[in-house]
């Protein structure tokens, strides 16, 4: 029994080791690109390759996303509605809802899933394969040449993915509470107009910079420190969409209350 | 044995088979030969339904095998024992399982013959003791040689070795194509082999066949292979610089 | 080229792309269709369900808490912030969180969660055995890929997703009555108030956790199964499994929700 409880122990302090050398691993990262990025010698055409890539790669999903997360709200609110007869509230609370919350972290999510694993998959794949150090050999730096665009077009591409996702979901929500709740599109778009102010919007924009940078550091980290073949590569892909969903949940919840 | 009639297969637009002629006998020890890329694995996957033909037609003993479902080929593949080009282990069972996976699948003898079975096999491949180590403690010879203890433990009327010498040394790889026809003496089954070591494949097989841009250019005794009429095969098998290849 | 060449050309291409759609689609649903069978009539090894349920449920827990407290406490927080400046009562929070958790939040974010983790594990497993030619030595040993791989996984995923829901609801309730008490004052009885929960809450939150539980599973391995290549061919399945569940939780919730709006109604 008492060797059960130390083993139990034993596995704690690994994981914690293990997320603590993580968590330090991709703050290095970080300092390394900003260190690449000043003086901002960007490489621009990987910049415009990487975030045409990733913008153009993800938009069906997120804008499929966004379309239905709309719908969603409004249903979630059609029960309030209902209640109390608060359908002039309808377009405010989703409108709150999207462009603070729930706007961010699912695009967040979604992005983390669709372009961060993508990326930790290639740069996986290049590792196993010794493209880095073939980098390396020719003199090229792998962080300045091949991880800061990488860094800057995800969080670029998420946020102007956002933008384009909180609109959508909005539209979604227009269409569907005239489908579902049968309010009319005027009610909710002066609803939405009147009661929401910019800084609304901004404080989720915020938001999606800064998981746009938290979700392309953690991809990239997973992506460079594969070991192991094929089976490395599905683990860190596991790894890094893993560590970005945990991170996306906790920098909302401290800028969150940073901004409140 | 086997009859392949006029077999065709591509992967997307680009064309691998391209009308392949086969006709293997019963008990025979056939070889097949190749390029690298030649498609000699992926005809070996189609004769067990494992990939399906874009046209043409394969039987096993009379029966045809394209185009049935997978529930249809399982008491076909039952009389097959097939080794992988990468070996294929399965990485979350020990060496002993691995092997054993056959027999128990058939679900035909108790578990102490079972790990007789498996030691007698792992010991004729010279990995005695090994049963409770994992494939991925095993180097790349060692893998090979527990997949062709696991493709000949149940002793099929078929076997199929997908390179079975490939990064073996010169002794390991006489003790093994001995091991394969000491089997085939006792079970009088069929072998086919497909490999790129020719001196090997001469030794062990009776017929050769050569596939090369996605037809069998020739097909002959293996003591005259290297007198054959095909400039080609001739280059092939002399490792020659100079010739059409 | 000439225009009627290059129409030509375009419609070859969406032809061949919706043919390709619809085989793809065809053998989701096959893959869907033998697990089910599978799960009833199947043989798979013995322990691997209980082996595949420590994998997804045990090894998760960690995660769903994390998420699921600080998701909790996100939303506590601005919705105190906001019904603080409209109406200035706070004393229903607890009372109406509680029923949404139950009926929606605690199911969907949790899966939302466990595609990540379950999803990607499951694609990136299956796929590097595909890859590694090791489910065609099933294949070969009389043994059907599916029965053996993806039902103990199926399986599993859908009795954890139902025990880490309620985790994951009650995380979220008792963080957020923490942050509620401690930034906003609310008195901890009036915020643990679960007498608003009914069985049409519990019904539909069930229902959702068992869809989700399903689709999982059974689009991370389809995604496995179809992985081709090497190491690219697991990374392309593991981001396909990932987008796939995650969407298809979006649009489960959906439906299941509108379902429960539109007929059940008065329930809510």
């Amino acid at each position: 029994m008492a060797s059960r409880a130390r083993e139990f122990f034993i596995g704690v302090g690994d994981t914690a080791m293990n997320v603590a050398r993580q968590v330090g691993g991709i703050v290095i990262l970080f300092y390394e690109v900003v260190r690449a990025l000043l003086p901002p010698r960007l490489d621009l055409r990987e910049l415009m390759r990487n975030m045409l890539k990733m913008g153009y790669m993800s938009l069906p999903i997120i804008a499929l996303t966004a379309f239905f997360t709309g719908g969603l709200m409004v249903i979630q609110s059609g029960i309030y509605v209902k209640q109390f007869n608060a359908s002039a509230l309808v377009g405010w609370g989703s409108g709150y809802a999207v462009f603070r919350e729930i706007g961010p972290i699912l695009i967040g999510l979604m992005f983390s899933g669709r372009v961060g694993a993508n990326n930790t998959a290639e740069l996986g794949t290049m590792t196993v394969t010794e493209q880095i150090d073939g980098l390396r050999a020719l003199a090229i730096e792998p962080i300045r040449y091949l991880i800061a665009p990488r860094v800057v077009a995800m969080m670029l591409s998420l946020l102007c993915l956002t933008i384009i996702g909180d609109l959508i979901a909005l539209g979604g929500g227009l269409l569907f509470s005239k489908l579902i709740l049968n309010i009319e599109y005027s009610t909710f778009y002066y609803s939405l107009v009147d009661n929401l102010t910019p800084a609304d919007f901004i404080q989720g924009l915020v938001k999606s910079v800064v998981f746009g940078t938290s979700i392309a550091l953690t991809s990239c980290y997973f992506g460079i420190t594969v070991r192991g073949g094929a089976v490395g590569v599905g683990r860190a892909v596991n790894a890094a969409v893993v560590s970005a969903a945990v991170s996306i949940m906790l920098l909302d919840f401290a800028v969150t209350y940073l901004l409140g | 044995m086997i009859e392949v009639q006029d077999v065709h297969k591509g992967f997307g637009h680009t064309p691998l088979l391209r009308g392949v002629n086969l006709s293997i006998p019963a008990g025979a020890r056939y070889g097949i030969m190749g390029p690298a890329a030649s498609g000699k694995s992926v005809l070996l996957k189609l004769f067990c339904g494992l990939l399906p033909v874009d046209a043409g037609t394969i039987s096993i003993d009379g029966q045809t095998v394209t185009g049935l479902s997978e529930s249809e080929l399982m008491p076909i593949r039952n009389r097959i024992g097939m080794l992988f080009q990468n070996y294929a282990l399965f990485d979350f069972m020990t060496v002993a399982d691995n092997v054993a996976f056959p027999l128990r699948r058939r679900g035909q003898l108790d578990e102490d013959e079972i790990a007789a079975r498996v030691s007698e096999r792992l010991r004729r491949v010279g990995l005695a003791g090994s049963e409770d180590k994992f494939p991925s403690e095993l180097s790349g010879g060692m893998k090979k040689r527990v997949g062709i203890a696991r493709a000949s433990i149940a002793k099929p009327d078929l076997v199929i070795y997908d390179e079975p010498s490939a990064g073996l040394d010169p002794v390991t790889t006489s003790k093994i194509y001995d091991l394969l026809l000491a089997d085939q003496a006792e079970t009088g089954g069929t072998v086919i082999a497909v490999s790129s070591d020719i001196e090997a494949l001469e030794g062990f097989c009776q017929t050769i066949a050569m596939l090369y841009q996605g037809t069998i250019i020739c097909e002959g005794d293996a003591g005259s292979i290297r007198d054959a009429d095909n400039p080609i095969v001739r280059q092939f098998v002399r490792g020659d610089l100079k010739g059409p290849l | 080229m000439n225009p009627r060449r290059r129409i030509k050309r375009a419609i070859e291409r969406v032809g061949a792309r919706t043919l390709d759609f619809l085989s793809a689609a065809l053998f989701l649903w096959s893959v869907f269709a033998h697990t089910l069978v599978g799960t009833i009539r199947g043989k798979r090894p013995k322990g691997e369900v209980v082996k595949q349920m420590y994998i997804i449920g045990n090894k998760s827990l960690v995660f769903v808490g994390v998420t699921l407290g600080f998701i909790g406490m996100v939303m506590i927080y601005q919705t105190c912030l906001q019904f603080g400046r409209i109406t200035g009562d706070l004393s229903r929070i607890g009372h109406e969180f509680a029923k949404i958790l139950v009926h929606d939040f605690a199911p969907t974010l949790t899966a939302m969660m466990l595609s990540t983790r379950v999803g990607a594990g499951i694609a990136a497993e299956v796929g590097s055995m595909k890859v590694t030619e090791q489910v065609d030595a099933l294949r070969m040993s009389g043994v059907a890929p599916i029965d053996y791989l993806i039902v103990p996984r199926f399986i599993a995923c859908v009795v954890m997703m139902v025990v880490l829901s309620i985790f994951g609801a009650v995380v979220a309730f008792v963080l957020g009555g923490l942050t509620a008490a401690n930034a906003f004052g609310v008195n901890t009885h009036t915020y643990f108030d679960l007498s608003g929960v009914n069985f049409t809450h519990l019904g539909l939150g069930l229902t959702k956790a068992v869809a989700y539980g399903m689709a999982i599973p059974i689009i991370s391995g389809y995604c496995g199964l179809r992985a081709q290549g090497s190491s690219e061919g697991v990374g392309s399945a593991t981001t396909a499994a990932v987008i796939g569940s995650s969407f298809a939780v979006i649009v489960l919730d959906f439906i299941i929700s509108a379902f429960g709006l539109i007929v059940l109604g008065e329930g809510l």
